[in-house]
């Protein structure tokens, strides 16, 4: 018996020395090809079995030249090691959570509505829906390798879409594309290595209320309160190690925001231009590349610093009256930025603390220079998320300029927010800003229920309110309710 | 000889057959924990005894509210480490709205866990606050505070004798966290099984009042682990329950620490 042993073991373990197949996914399902011996896993008890062919067992890693193994037994749920090429792996085929990773993909359809009590001086519109339809997908061949599509079909009763059903890829038009590529993006991912390439989001910062920092990140303003990121077309890469990374991003275009359209309702022009039509002239957009550096720590506390150098995603605006045709040509322009950035999260048994800042710098002299920092102060109290603070602004350089700003429009504000689970369906959301000065306020409430496993419907509420000559102030007659209902897939 | 429920088995001479080691665990269990009745030891036991270097399972979570309603959420899980000294993912599945939304969970053995949140729909990351432990793990009846993991050294222990739960002896046990060790509940009771160490009930209060009941059904020895696949955890106060299902567990899995980083949860 104890030569018999010998022997089966001695041609077992030389059977992964003379070939070793390829390695799956770990875990991967599959059968034995024929009789095969296995080594149990014990402590300080070594017993092997054998089992027959057609044994169906989980392979959950590789130990040396052997495949780890679980199988179930008349003996109960074990564990060993076996010759790799006696197990016959299932085609394409993992289990537990190996499916999941190898495709993945996620999606929604999603019909808006928006009404508006007051007509705009402007435009008369009242009310309109949109309709949006995003579909995802992941591909991952391997744990260090992702592959990322995403695709957005978009309808709006409001022109706010264009008639094109081209495929866009810039986002650099005036109208949302009836078409556009979302996402496109090639990910390497080792252990302390990472490098993303193509359509994607890069977001940067730890403030929720407006993020300074936030430098590759565009935004749709079409409508300036329900405004959406937009992509970017990047390389980035970074090295991390324990808490600490360092990255790099490489935008080789300028994506800009969108900002409102000027025949609408979220454009208010000044009392000058009363009479005027205002016509989009065209953007010059910048030929030069965007760079940006970004050190961070995460552990019991987080930080980083940041440098960017590259264009304002926000539009100058320059303007060139035609009186005999009473329009004004409006021409955007997006002046070189360079910013300074810092941003820190402390957690503390009472609340956690969040501030973040960037100086925001004009290299050639063509915009105003400030600083926009944020201090927030976030707690949970049971199942209300309180969340509020400060968004303040520090001009160093000031320089005369028309431009749709509405980061800084942010600023100078309190700001508060506050959301309530009711349970796992329903959540409510209240939240506002004021400015310091009081000539603008804005205020948001929310109610979202889901309805089954796939259907939600979001209804809300916003307000807006102040002087003529405030940002917020402004938009006084866009006050709105609006209801979204959403299939996800 | 090709039916798979055959297992011929070949004995190593001299190392005792496996029958005779099952047998020799279940004689030798009851032997040790009648030596065992301090409390701590028979955590360190079940602790030991469910030691893992890693672990992956597939959740499905379903809420049942005071009125009945039933939420599902769908999740795999995989763990690198044991023991306070661990890193968690938690990748939702099902709901659609949800899928994509990642939970790192970083345990420290002489401190709450960090926690992070990855949500696709904003493209972020965002830390989940130290003082949130008590807030509802995404609207159930779990807190973020039990999905850690507790260690043995977090707690002080007390023995409050044995009782029988869904048939086993049981010793009855309560956890009161130490100063050090920040927590929701004022103290916990739980039950340890006297065959296998298994976990089957914890009942969770603040101060004098019985907050939560987590029972622990569907035992299975997986690699060796006794493993419950159903927890039940009922919120007394609210009147509403939450069960998480494990499918597929597996321990030992071979994963790497650099799929336990915020780089890797958004992917």
């Amino acid at each position: 018996m104890k030569f018999l042993a010998s022997v089966v073991a001695v041609l077992v373990m030389s059977v992964p020395a003379v070939a070793q197949p390829r390695d799956p996914d770990f875990p991967a399902s599959g059968k034995l090809d024929r009789a095969s011996v296995v080594f149990l896993d014990g402590e300080g008890v070594r017993s092997i079995l054998l089992l027959p062919e057609g044994t169906s067992v989980t392979v959950i890693g590789r130990d040396g030249p052997w495949y780890r193994i679980t199988f179930t037994s008349s003996l109960g749920n074990q564990t060993g090691r076996i010759a790799p090429n006696h197990v016959r792996l299932d085609q394409g085929t993992t289990s537990a959570g190996g499916d999941a990773r190898k495709v993945s993909e996620r999606g929604f359809a999603e019909g808006r509505g928006f009404l508006f009590p007051q007509e705009a001086l402007n435009d008369t519109t009242q009310s309109f829906g949109d309709g949006l339809v995003r579909q995802e997908v992941f591909l991952k061949p391997s744990r260090s390798f992702q592959l990322a599509a995403g695709v957005d079909l978009r309808g709006s009763s409001y022109d706010q879409v264009e008639d094109s059903w081209r495929l866009d890829f810039e986002d650099r038009g005036t109208l949302r594309p009836r078409l556009a590529i979302r996402r496109l993006t090639a990910s390497v991912t080792t252990t302390h290595v990472s490098v993303d390439l193509g359509k994607q989001f890069v977001r940067w910062g730890r403030a929720d209320i407006l993020s300074p920092t936030d430098r590759f990140a565009p935004r749709d303003y079409l409508n300036v309160i329900e405004n959406e990121f937009l992509p970017v077309l990047a390389a980035r890469g970074s090295i991390h190690a324990g808490g600490e990374t360092l990255e790099a991003v490489w935008v080789p275009q300028l994506t800009p925001s969108r900002m409102p359209l000027l025949n609408q309702r979220w454009t208010v022009a000044p009392p000058e231009a009363a009479g005027f039509v205002l016509e989009d002239s065209g953007a010059i957009f910048p030929e030069k590349s965007q760079q940006g550096f970004r050190w961070s720590h995460t552990g019991r506390f987080e930080m980083g610093l940041s440098f960017f150098n590259g264009f304002n995603h926000l539009p100058d605006l320059a303007t060139a009256v035609d009186s005999t045709r009473q329009v004004i040509g409006v021409t955007r322009s997006y002046p070189e930025l360079r910013t300074y950035g810092g941003e820190a999260s402390i957690p503390t048994r009472v609340v956690t603390l969040k501030g973040e800042a960037a100086y925001f710098t004009s290299p050639d002299s063509t915009s105003e220079e400030y600083v926009l920092y944020v201090i927030e102060i976030e707690r949970q109290i049971g199942e209300w998320l309180l969340d509020g603070g400060y968004a303040g602004e520090i001009v160093t350089t000031s320089h005369p300029e028309l431009s749709f700003a509405a980061e800084r429009g942010l600023a100078r504000s309190i700001i508060g927010r506050a959301s309530y689970a009711i349970d796992p369906r329903r959540t409510v959301t209240i939240e506002g800003a004021v400015r310091q000065d009081g000539n603008g306020f804005y205020a948001r409430g929310e109610f979202s229920q889901a309805f089954g496993q796939h259907w939600r419907l979001t209804l809300a509420g916003v307000g807006l309110g102040g002087e003529d000559d405030d940002f917020l102030g402004q938009f006084q007659r866009n006050s709105h309710i609006f209801a979204a209902l959403r299939l996800s897939y | 000889m090709n039916d798979p429920g055959i297992v011929q088995k070949l004995q190593l001479v001299s190392m005792p057959s496996l029958a005779v080691i099952l047998v020799a665990l279940a004689v030798s269990g009851p032997a040790f924990v009648s030596a065992a009745q301090d409390p701590r030891t028979v955590v360190e036991e079940a602790q030991r005894r469910s030691e893992a270097k890693s672990q992956r399972y597939d959740g499905v979570l379903k809420s049942f509210d005071a009125g009945g309603q039933v939420a599902e959420k769908r999740w795999a899980y995989e763990r690198l480490g044991s023991h306070g000294q661990s890193k968690a993912v938690i990748r939702f599945s099902e709901p659609a709205e949800v899928r994509g939304v990642a939970l790192l969970i970083v345990n420290h053995p002489d401190r709450a866990s960090d926690q992070w949140m990855w949500t696709p729909a904003i493209e972020r990351d965002r830390r989940i606050a130290l003082q949130d432990r008590s807030t509802r793990f995404f609207g159930t009846d779990f807190s973020f505070e039990d999905l850690e993991e507790r260690d043995v050294s977090q707690y002080d222990y007390g023995s409050l004798g044995d009782e029988t739960i869904a048939g086993a002896l049981c010793w009855k046990i309560q956890y009161t966290p130490k100063e050090t060790k920040r927590s929701q509940y004022t103290k916990s009771i739980i039950w340890i099984r006297k065959d296998n160490y298994a976990y089957a009930r914890g009942e969770f209060f603040v101060k004098d009042t019985i907050v939560r009941r987590l029972s622990y059904t569907d035992l299975r020895q997986i690699q060796g682990i006794w493993t419950a696949h159903d927890l039940t955890m009922a919120d007394l106060r609210r009147g509403s329950r939450t069960q998480l299902v494990m499918n597929k567990v597996q321990y030992n899995v071979p994963l790497k620490d650099e799929d336990f980083t915020l780089q890797a949860i958004r992917r």
